[in-house]
């Protein structure tokens, strides 16, 4: 089909794959050579036969609020979307810079607060945190790391400038998604993978592996993994499950854990019980251990937190690590970097408003509609205004809750985020995307190649989250050298 | 293997070879019922006593007449026993262990799923409706088992799946053998031995070992060779023996399996000294008792060998508090 005859509508937005002279961009070139071989009907059969591979695959989330059909296919789009190898580079230095920073300065909370005595991170922010963890104090875990699987949201706005919008420290998701994507577009378009240099995203599993084995406190030994989930009600137990069977790893549940008197971890097995060395949990601390933190938590395990601070099992993410990832927290990661590393920060901050701060709330009160507003401690898109697109009385209530609560609101300018062609009905349309790329941190680091990219499906929509009606696409990072 | 997951196995293929069990105890009977003399009598709350579920019957005020028995058998979700529920319980099973099966048993046990809840309705309609759902229900069961013998390894996983598929199996064979004590033949002799042969005949069929036993046993159907065939015979995959065999050869592999071998063991004895002939209905309904208690001592044994720890965390965390 014919992109450019069909007249492709470009926003004031930077599109990802159609340059402003409505032109592929270089990196796209070939999947537009491609795509014109193919008639609207064959890519229309295409995209149902996906549909159908995500159905039988039962490539599923979870919506919350969805009591009885508990999982639900996400809508997949099957235009990838491209940046080439050479932007990609200094996007993944970025990535790295922000993640090593900022366990630098997790380590620091816990430990001396030098950032706070050196007058960089004012107290009042540490002491309004909600996810900081008093039980984590005096604590630095082995390599200093304590968020090993970061998931980072970017986005490009219309000057091309790619921004980190927050670094998910606690238990981000997606990543089974990113993988995948991957199998389906390889399955469907096996033609575009021998045309074009796409590098491969399928080391992931082995790398996490990698970096989780790197925690087991027992050296000489194959050590027992296991991925603790929440249960079959979580958004991500697919992925939990995924991950698992990818890794070779063991699933488990809370009530198959336990902590003995010797302060180890025991999976529950038919053999008895059994000792386990890292845990890949997908709970959020809250819910991680009833002695330590919940008591009413039936997810958890018992002791847990005993154990980890024993140094007899390795923990990803560390409890705690929680207290870097907060909406507030983040106006202040230049600063981390600078103070830690003594770098420049490689990647861009979107400029924010902390309303604990009595100028700024006042500014952020003055322009509430040309503000994106964010709780400090929400994820998953819930509890924020946007600015432009709120009611008057959407806008008055926020004030209220701004003034009850300073600590606990920044705001934002509304980006405007970048675009790329999805296939709606018959035709190619625009949808504003993000990306999530996936950071690892242990004995080294790594991160993957692209990530996942999330798209709004409905017309102008911002909103990308899975759980708010966001679809995917297939990333690819294509290597131009050789073109 | 986790305690929790091990469970959930042996579990899910029990729900499976149920439903898969109950779909042909039921097309089994309707074929009874067709071939039975004037002067005959059966009765369909005989499928109820059967499948040990008087009780609940009672409770639920379930109408004992064929439709009403036939809800309840088929799509009755309060009835644990029912194919919708036995293959929905199933279902809801595999997802959480989807990571130690291979992809494709899901998919299959996710359409079987959809199938039934799409179809449970029609095969409520009439006879003729109800054989076509039930007879494919059968068939996409045994796809499954075929998927799961050529695509999983033979693991202990693989042993926990076949342990629930044989314990159930053999309890299910007792229970539709024990379907024709309950039928009245006609006093007169004339028409009681052929009347009696078409249901041992309808019997073999139900258990697809029509053909086997002919080729095994002889032509002639007699009720206590078909009944020696179907409890005592070693090479018939349904019959009792066979599928005591089978849950022997997963003992065995299984780490500390004294107890439960015993339990086996013992089933064993006693289906050996069974004497066969001539038995009146009576007796071979206590006969099929007694082996269905039997298999649920090995079941006992088991759930306190294996899925134990899964269900004591006060036990298993020792005395740290």
């Amino acid at each position: 089909m014919d992109i450019l005859s069909q007249n492709y509508r470009l926003h004031e937005a930077y599109d990802e794959l159609i340059g402003p002279d409505h032109k592929p961009r270089p990196a796209a070139q070939p999947l537009f050579d491609y795509l014109t071989t193919l008639d609207a009907r064959t890519l229309e059969d295409r995209r149902r036969a996906v549909e159908a591979a995500i159905m039988t695959m039962g490539i599923t989330f979870t919506v919350y609020s969805d009591a009885g059909n508990i999982d639900r296919a996400w809508p997949f789009d099957i235009i990838p979307r491209i940046i080439a190898r050479s932007e990609w580079r200094r996007i993944e230095a970025g990535l790295m810079q922000r993640l090593k920073a900022l366990n630098l300065f997790i380590t620091d909370l816990y430990n001396e607060q030098h950032i706070v005595k050196d007058g960089v991170f004012p107290l009042d922010v540490l002491e309004g945190s909600k996810n900081f963890r008093e039980q984590c104090r005096g604590i630095t875990p082995r390599f200093g790391v304590w968020a090993h699987i970061c998931g980072t949201d970017l986005v490009r706005d219309k000057d091309g400038t790619v921004y980190v919008l927050e670094d998910n420290l606690r238990v981000p998701s997606g990543v089974s998604y990113m993988l995948e994507n991957r199998q389906l577009m390889k399955r469907l378009f096996p033609e575009m993978f021998q045309t074009c240099d796409i590098l491969p995203v399928d080391d992931y599993p082995t790398q996490l592996n990698d970096t989780l084995a790197a925690l087991s406190p027992r050296e000489n030994e194959r050590p027992v993994i296991a991925v603790l989930t929440p249960g079959i009600f979580n958004s991500a137990y697919f992925e939990h499950s995924y991950l698992a069977q990818q890794m070779g790893a063991i699933l488990v549940e809370g009530p198959d854990l336990v902590v003995k008197d010797d302060d180890c971890v025991y999976m529950k097995t038919i053999a008895g019980l059994r000792r386990v060395d890292v845990i890949y949990r997908r709970i959020d601390d809250d819910f991680l251990d009833p002695e330590a933190f919940r008591p009413d938590s039936v997810l958890g395990v018992p002791g847990l937190l005993r154990a980890w601070r024993a140094g007899n099992v390795g923990i990803a993410n560390a409890p705690g690590a929680g207290v870097a990832d907060d909406k507030v927290v983040y106006a202040f990661v230049p600063k981390i970097i600078e103070y830690y590393l003594g770098e420049e920060p490689l990647l861009a901050n979107v400029p924010s408003y902390l309303c604990m701060y009595p100028d700024q709330m006042a500014y952020v009160l003055d322009n509430l509609d040309s503000l994106v507003v964010k709780p400090a401690n929400e994820s998953g898109g819930y509890g924020m205004l946007i600015g432009p697109r709120a009611t008057q009385g959407e806008r008055d209530q926020f004030a209220r809750l701004i003034r009850e609560n300073p600590r606990n609101y920044m705001a934002q300018p509304t980006l405007s985020i970048s675009t790329a062609p999805t296939l709606v009905d018959d035709r190619l349309a625009p949808r504003h995307l993000d990306l999530r790329p996936f950071v690892l941190q242990s004995s080294r680091m790594h991160v993957t190649t692209g990530g996942l990219t999330r798209v709004a499906m409905k017309a102008g929509s911002l909103v990308v989250n899975s759980s708010q009606g966001g679809g995917s696409k297939d990333t690819w990072i294509v290597d131009m050298e050789g073109l | 293997m986790l305690s929790r997951v091990a469970e959930n196995l042996y579990w899910m293929t029990r729900y499976l070879e149920r439903a898969e069990n109950t779909a042909r105890l039921i097309n089994s009977t309707t074929q009874v019922l067709l071939d039975l003399p004037r002067g005959a009598s059966f009765g369909w709350d005989v499928l109820i006593s059967v499948v040990g579920m008087d009780a609940l019957v009672k409770e639920r005020g379930v109408k004992l007449d064929e439709a009403g028995i036939m809800r309840f058998l088929i799509l009755d979700e309060d009835n644990p026993s029912s194919i919708v529920a036995s293959i929905h319980y199933a279902r809801e099973n595999t997802r959480t262990f989807r990571e130690v099966l291979p992809m494709e048993i899901w998919e299959r046990i996710n359409r079987l799923y959809l199938y039934i809840r799409e179809n449970a309705q029609r095969a409520t309609q009439g006879r003729g409706e109800r054989y076509a759902v039930l007879h494919s229900v059968i068939e996409q069961r045994q796809s499954i088992v075929g998927l799961l013998m050529g695509s999983m390894s033979h693991d202990i996983a693989y042993q926990f799946l076949k342990l629930g598929r044989n314990l159930e199996r053999a309890d299910m064979t007792t229970r539709i053998v024990d379907v024709n004590s309950a039928v009245l033949l006609p006093t007169d002799e004339a028409l009681a031995v052929p009347a009696m042969e078409r249901l041992w005949m309808s019997t073999l069929n139900a258990l697809s070992a029509y053909q086997m036993y002919r080729r095994h046993v002889g032509v002639r159907v007699r009720q206590q060779d078909v009944v020696r065939f179907l409890l005592k015979d070693p090479h018939y995959p349904r019959t009792v023996h066979h599928c005591l065999d089978e849950i022997e050869s997963c003992l065995s592999v299984l780490p500390n399996h004294s107890e439960a071998m015993k339990a086996a063991r013992q089933a064993w004895r006693r289906l050996d000294r069974m004497q066969l002939e001539g038995l009146p209905p009576l007796v071979l309904h206590q006969y099929l008792d007694q082996i269905q208690a039997d298999l649920g001592e090995i079941h006992a044994a088991v759930a306190k060998q294996y899925f134990h720890l899964h269900h004591a965390p006060v036990a298993a965390s020792g005395q740290n508090q």
